[in-house]
């Protein structure tokens, strides 16, 4: 039953471990990496920004409004810094199609690393090219300086010279604005002009003109590199990577999204299962409680029913209690009556053997001597004097006579001894039967009692079976003044307390069979009447049986004796208590009642 | 009496604008405004974990880093000479020159990359290749976290300020750390760009302006002063040619791409105590300022300039020279 009631509480406690993990996973499940995704896509919106300020810094540079490329620097770096937060980021995260997902990282990866290249050579082309375009004019005013220096010549050739130099220098100029082959051919025109129109002018010419050259094919050279690389940089589908990597976020959001649906669905119909099953529980629990109060009534009553039974019982049981009372009192009158009857047979035994002895003694007696003499006598009655004197058989007559009063007197004697133990055996019967016509049906009444003499009747009263077992009995009676008791109830308890020491001394053989009986008054007004004997004690578990009714250890023993002892202490106000040091250590059974002195 | 208060009241209300005025007029040399330039002031130290900077600081001088024990990050990079050893080049830890001239490392993490050829992107990664280089220090980096091992010092305080301990990884980070925080701040320049437009003189800013006439600021400009671009070095001339002798670290970027675009590419140097870390150029080519100057007209710009603006800018340059320690360089 316990151990079954633990299984069921494990049980229990198991299966609400098992729900609340459940409800726990769908839980965590349905709440999932949301703020992943977005996170995720923050950093991509951010790099996709950083991206366009990085472009917008790339045109700054190409119109010359900046002249300071860490702009174009910062945005890569932090750039690759987000990217390496999103790569950390999302090698933790699942993705719905992984293959595609590395792919469009790799694309990006790709893209990047061009547009870096793209953008580090556009900075260094970039920045030649600029430099020379802000230098044409000054380079012009160089020459134009020349001119305006040279004091005699030609100046209608210096003037046409002067012109192809500003003609290929606003060529220059344009072909920065609008890159065209035609306008590289014209500016190759121009340089040639220059070239040769160089040889017809004076030596301090040579080096302005030679550097306004180098610039211009500088230009020339640059320019559309500088362009195709913008073009290039333009091209580069950087934020096509990052869209499609966006994309990609959003449709595994969208499948988390569906995955965390489903979960959510399924945590609310296990919620409302839960709930259902919680709802089903307590109506159990209210029908359960109706079933017990339901109970509780029934028992109620039955307890009522059981209380007024029980007292009808408790009565029949009092009832019974005083019928076994009487059956057992009857019982103690029947075993004293066996006693009585017992000892009665016994004492008449000594009478008859008594009677027998004399009855012998008078067979032979010396009397029928006496009868042979008077014979001889009356023969000789004649001569009796001579009979006497001179026969010899006459001559012993006398001496035999005398011997015969003799033997007579001691033969009277013996009779009349013999006789008064008859008469004393008689005495004893007589006194046994009075005795026990004085206890029979005696009453409850107190009478005035001598202890002493009780515990002797009641020694009398089994003195039969004591000198049949040789039982010793040694008395410590202290001075008792004549006291009010129930002699009857008194006396029933001696007998049996004797009679039950002699019983359990019947075994013994190694020692001598010694009863103490001990009439002790006590200071507290109660007197301790105690019968110990030396036999085979009573062991410790059944020292508490013992004064139970129908408790005996005697084969042929009806086990009321001790049981209607107590009862009969009990009603004399009195206590009977046994005490004992273990088996085959002798017992002690005390009776206490209380000592009432008789008022004179 | 009955116009006395509105007076009092316009006076009032006055009398608090004077002084803001007052009070704007005194201060205004303090308080200037940084100047919008194309090149940019230093950027503050970073404030590091100062635990982390010794044990870079440590590192930076340790000998040990080198296979023979002969050579620390200090040998050549030496902080009381401007972040340079002065030597056309640097003699690894076998006592043969290297193949570059060694540039300083004031100021490298402000470099958008590391080395002559950008080859590498952070300072954590020079170090990688410094150390493993056979040119260089010719050690690898199971030795070095053998020796290190063995010293206490570093086995403790590594213990402190890494969880790894002792790994290439934090080794290295470590002296980046160190070297993050190498900045040479207050240079004259600076405190021009900040405002203090008095601290140069006429000439200084004359020499600022022809720096900025003639195109200097093309490649040199930003919060190192160059740094930030790849460059072709001989733009409008051929350098090589002119110079003679080629070697393989002439050719620059085109060691690591093969692209034939990048031959001769470098990266543009840094001019930041430009004036104290002579000699210049990847090939140490330039003893001095004014031979590197011309250098870069002839071949870079294309241009002739007078002397007087080459003196000027020299003298400009000479304003770029910051503080480390407290002491100007």
């Amino acid at each position: 039953m316990k151990l079954s009631r633990r299984a069921t509480q494990l049980m229990l406690s198991a299966m609400t471990l098992i729900l609340a993990s459940i409800l726990v996973f769908l839980y965590l499940k349905s709440s999932s990496e949301q703020t992943t995704y977005s996170e995720s896509r923050d950093l991509i919106r951010e790099i996709k920004q950083l991206n366009s300020q990085w472009d917008s810094e790339v045109l700054k540079a190409r119109i010359a409004l900046t002249h300071n490329y860490d702009p174009l620097v910062a945005p890569l770096k932090e750039i690759n810094d987000l990217w390496a937060q999103l790569e950390r980021r999302e090698s933790q995260n699942t993705h719905e199609d992984p293959a595609r997902w590395q792919s469009s990282q790799d694309a990006y990866r790709q893209a990047i690393q061009e547009k870096a290249r793209l953008v580090e050579r556009f900075k260094s082309h970039n920045a030649v090219l600029r430099n020379s375009l802000a230098f044409l004019p000054t380079a012009e005013d160089d020459i134009q300086a020349q001119f305006l220096a040279l004091t005699d010549g030609d100046k209608l050739l210096q003037q046409s010279i002067a012109t192809d130099t500003y003609d290929v220098l606003l060529s220059s100029l344009e072909f920065a604005q609008v890159t065209s082959d035609d306008k590289a051919a014209d500016i190759l025109v121009g340089l040639n002009k220059l070239a040769i129109n160089k040889l017809s002018l004076p030596e301090s010419f040579q080096v302005p003109v030679d550097i306004l050259s180098k610039h211009i094919s500088l230009i020339l050279r640059e320019q559309p590199v500088v362009n195709d690389l913008l073009e290039r940089i333009a091209a580069v589908p950087l934020a096509e990577r990052l869209d499609d990597l966006t994309n990609q976020l959003n449709q595994d959001q969208a499948a988390a999204d569906l995955l965390d649906q489903k979960y959510h669905r399924y945590l609310l119909v296990f919620s409302t299962l839960l709930v259902a099953l919680l709802l089903y529980l307590a109506i159990r629990l209210l029908r359960s409680f109706a079933e017990i109060n339901r109970v509780n009534r029934a028992l109620h009553v039955v307890n009522e029913n059981l209380e007024q039974r029980v007292e009808e019982r408790t009565r029949e049981l009092k009832d019974a209690q005083g019928e076994l009372m009487d059956s057992a009192r009857q019982a103690g009158m029947a075993e004293i009556a066996t006693n009585v009857l017992h000892n009665v047979g016994n004492v008449l035994n000594s009478v008859n053997i008594s009677a027998e002895l004399v009855t012998r003694k008078l067979r032979t007696s010396k009397a029928l001597g006496l009868g042979k003499a008077m014979q001889l006598i009356n023969e000789h009655r004649r001569d009796l004097g001579t009979f006497l004197t001179e026969n010899e058989k006459g001559k012993l007559l006398p001496d035999y006579l005398n011997q015969l009063v003799e033997a007579i007197a001691t033969e009277q004697q013996g009779l009349t001894e013999e006789l008064a133990q008859l008469s004393k055996s008689v005495d004893h019967i007589k006194d046994i039967v009075s005795t026990q016509q004085s206890y029979a049906g005696a009453s409850t009444l107190l009478e005035p009692v001598h202890i002493s003499a009780l515990m002797e009747d009641a020694l009398r009263m089994n003195s039969g079976a004591l000198s049949r077992h040789h039982v010793t009995v040694v008395k410590h009676y202290h001075d008792v003044p004549e006291i009010m008791a129930d002699k009857h109830r008194l006396l029933l308890i001696l007998v049996n307390l004797i009679s039950n020491a002699k019983y359990a001394m019947s075994n013994l053989t190694d020692r001598t069979r010694q009863m103490t009986l001990t009439v002790l008054p006590l200071n507290d007004g109660t007197l301790q009447i105690s019968v110990k004997d030396e036999g085979e004690g009573i062991p410790a578990e059944n020292m508490t049986r013992i004064f139970t009714h129908g408790f005996t250890t005697r084969k042929e023993g009806h086990g009321f004796g001790l049981h209607s002892c107590a009862l009969a202490a009990l009603e004399m106000k009195g206590r009977l208590t046994a005490h004992s040091d273990g088996p085959g250590k002798g017992a002690l059974f005390t009776l206490l009642i209380p000592l009432d002195p008789v008022r004179t | 009496m009955s116009d006395a208060t509105p007076r009092n009241v316009h006076r009032s209300s006055w009398v608090p604008g004077l002084a803001i005025l007052f009070w704007l007029a005194t201060c205004l040399p303090v308080m200037a405004a940084p100047l919008d330039e194309p090149l940019k002031p230093l950027p503050p130290i970073p404030q590091l974990d100062p635990a982390t900077v010794e044990l870079g600081r440590q590192l930076f001088n340790e000998t040990q880093l080198s296979v023979n024990n002969t050579k620390s990050c200090a040998s050549c990079h030496d902080l009381q000479t401007g972040g340079v050893d002065n030597q056309p080049f640097s003699l690894g830890f076998d006592g043969k020159p290297v193949a570059l001239n060694t540039p300083t490392v004031f100021n490298a993490s402000l470099n958008f990359k590391q080395f002559w050829n950008a080859r590498v992107d952070t300072l954590e990664a020079q170090v990688e290749q410094v150390v493993t280089s056979p040119l260089e220090m010719g050690n690898d980096w199971k030795t070095v976290i053998r020796t290190l091992s063995a010293l206490p010092y570093y086995q403790a305080t590594f213990q402190q300020v890494y969880p790894d301990g002792i790994t290439p990884a934090t080794v290295q980070n470590a002296l980046a750390t160190y070297e993050r925080t190498l900045l040479t701040p207050n240079s004259r320049f600076d405190q021009y760009l900040q405002g203090n437009t008095d601290i140069l003189t006429l000439e200084e800013k004359y020499g600022y302006q022809r720096f900025k006439e003639y195109g200097c600021i093309a490649c040199h400009q930003g919060a190192n002063i160059g740094g930030n671009m790849y460059q072709k070095f001989g733009v409008m001339d051929d350098y090589f040619k002119a110079r003679g002798n080629p070697t393989e670290a002439d050719l620059g970027r085109y060691l690591l791409t093969k692209d034939e675009e990048d031959r001769n590419v470098f990266k543009v140097p840094s001019l930041r105590n430009v004036a104290v870390t002579a000699p210049y150029f990847h090939d140490a080519s330039a003893k001095t300022l004014e031979e590197a100057v011309d250098v870069m007209f002839k071949y870079q710009l294309g241009r002739i300039p007078s002397a007087e603006d080459k003196t000027l800018i020299v003298l400009f340059l000479k304003t770029l020279t910051g503080e480390w320690a407290g002491k100007p360089l």
